[in-house]
């Protein structure tokens, strides 16, 4: 799309990728924090310092991600951005409101992280947990895991994960794990183990057989992310295929890295932000 | 863990609403004052008296009806549910109040549940009143003059002007599917195929779009960078920003003074 008479948008330079790897260092700092932390006083009611430690730790992630990442996306990426939120908030939405035990919250950022890459499914997860709060501020605290899930899907797509379809569930389901491992200190922490609808259940029956509240929530979420990113990894893929070539090929990551199985594109490898022909 | 089920469509109107004389930034900085307060003071007194203060607050900007609508949906399932896992099964409790079953009230479970209940809602309802009163454009334009990435302000407006307006998009590709001969049949697959039926037109139509949209943005200069020029007016005053900054000087020492005895506790504890 880039033509003589805009200048380039700014690429990554060193110090983009440090405010990037300082946000991860950030992200690392404080679930080592939390899960150091946590046995000693979850069950004597909500305290002080675990729950200002994980949000502040967590903002100052947030913020040196963006800061390292949103100028370096490409405008395709940027516009597909919006989209990935709403079906993120479209889809939960309607999942959250059954009695199933997956969330289906994540299918637009994973698809984002598909098509653009690691870097900009973080920022996707992000934006996505941040525009979310302006409905419901109990997700913000979750963000980190959101941007875990963007950045592992990414990655999945970088090594051809996407391109040998049976694949995909297994890269979900490593996926799974890592966003319940994140995500069952902060529900302990900031929300005291409480989850709605069928984790909820899978926490109460758990804390009926006696188990402690850290054991209980940590089963809730890997009970409820393993099957629920398996299905949203499958899901995302499908929709990767399901689209026009046109669409996807806009993508440099998709050319670069042949995220998607079929013919080799001619225009692979071409500059960031200069379409494909039509397929 | 928790997840919304609050609509956009009610953020929407936000933008109607009357922001009145108040910079964006400090409804944002007093937001985030009374949700530290809630996280660093862990009482009930804190807790009841941020709820109350965000209360009458969103009842001065007349939002309180929004507000107490779109918290209750969601503190009241988070309450339903924190009642049910804390109240009901709570093993570390030792005073029994009521055994039915496998269920086991008791007085330390209650509090607990209490606690937590009371401190999500005050979150909740500060956080919310906030999103309620703002405008979003001044916000984004309020956010763009202090150097925040214009992309985070594209995006956040994009998205939530998006949100408000693809339930209606999905009400037409449904009414369009019906009238090609869509019947959703009982049971998981026929919902499942009447979902995959919506929701993949849905995804294609703005997928599409967002292309569109980014050669547009690209030809108007969006991925150059710079400031940016902004015709939204943004109301200020001297004793805002003044109050802007102490508020959130405190704020920055008030968690600090949790923040780093709690990571030095750790951290000497790590080292024995």
């Amino acid at each position: 799309m880039s033509h003589s008479l805009t200048v380039e948008a700014p690429r990554r330079s060193p110090l983009r990728t440090t405010l990037t790897a300082l946000g991860a260092v950030a992200v690392v700092a404080t679930y080592a924090f939390l899960i150091v932390s946590q046995p000693a006083d979850v069950a004597n009611g909500p305290t002080a310092a675990s729950a200002l430690v994980a949000l502040t730790g967590f903002g100052i992630a947030m913020v040196l991600l963006f800061a390292g990442i949103l100028p370096t996306l490409p405008t395709t990426t940027l516009a597909l951005i919006p989209v990935a939120l709403v079906l993120n908030i479209v889809l939960g939405q309607f999942v959250g409101s059954t009695l199933v035990p997956i969330y289906l919250d994540s299918i637009g950022t994973v698809l984002v992280g598909f098509l653009a890459g690691s870097a900009a499914g973080a920022a996707t997860g992000l934006l996505s947990t941040l525009v979310w709060s302006f409905f419901n501020p109990t997700v913000l605290p979750f963000a980190a895991g959101a941007a875990a899930i963007g950045a592992l899907a990414g990655l999945a797509a970088r090594f051809g994960v996407v391109r040998r379809f049976y694949l995909v569930p297994i890269a979900g389901v490593v996926t799974g794990f890592v966003a319940a491992a994140i995500s069952a200190p902060i529900a302990v922490i900031v929300f005291g183990g409480t989850a709605t609808g069928a984790t909820g259940a899978v926490i109460a029956l758990f804390r009926a057989a006696g188990q402690n509240l850290v054991q209980s929530v940590t089963t809730g979420a890997f009970t409820s992310d393993l099957p629920d990113k398996l299905v949203t990894f499958s899901v995302a893929a499908a929709l990767a295929y399901a689209l026009p070539r046109r669409s996807t090929q806009r993508f440099e990551f998709v050319r670069r890295h042949r995220v998607l199985a079929g013919p080799k594109q001619a225009a692979a490898g071409r500059p960031d932000g200069e379409a494909a022909p039509a397929a | 863990m928790t997840r919304p089920e609050a609509g956009p469509a009610a953020l929407a109107s936000s933008g109607r609403t009357a922001s009145g004389r108040l910079n964006p930034l400090t409804g944002l900085v007093l937001a985030g004052s009374g949700a530290v307060a809630c996280l660093a003071w862990a009482s009930w007194g804190t807790w009841a008296a941020v709820l109350a203060a965000a209360l009458v607050v969103a009842a001065k900007a007349r939002i309180l009806r929004r507000v107490v609508a779109a918290a209750s949906v969601v503190v009241v399932p988070f309450a339903v549910w924190a009642l049910v896992i804390h109240g009901l099964f709570f093993p570390e409790g030792r005073t029994v109040l009521v055994v039915v079953g496998p269920a086991r009230v008791t007085s330390e479970g209650l509090a607990y549940a209490g606690a937590i209940i009371l401190r999500t809602a005050s979150l909740v309802v500060v956080m919310l009143a906030f999103s309620l009163w703002v405008r979003v454009p001044t916000l984004r334009a309020a956010l763009v003059r202090r150097g925040v990435p214009a992309q985070l302000g594209y995006v956040l407006a994009s998205a939530l002007g998006l949100a408000a307006a693809v339930g209606e998009r999905l009400r037409r590709i449904r009414e369009a599917q019906e009238a090609r001969g869509l019947v959703v049949r009982k049971g998981p697959g026929g919902r499942i195929l009447a979902a995959r039926l919506q929701v993949v037109p849905l995804v294609l139509q703005l997928v599409d779009e967002a292309g569109e949209r980014a050669a547009a943005l690209e030809a108007r200069g969006n991925a150059l960078p710079g400031r940016r020029s902004s015709y939204v007016d943004e109301p200020d005053s001297q004793l805002q920003r003044v109050l802007r900054w102490t508020l959130a000087c405190v704020c920055a020492v008030v968690v600090a003074s949790v923040v780093v005895p709690a990571v030095a506790g750790v951290l000497a504890g790590a080292a024995r």
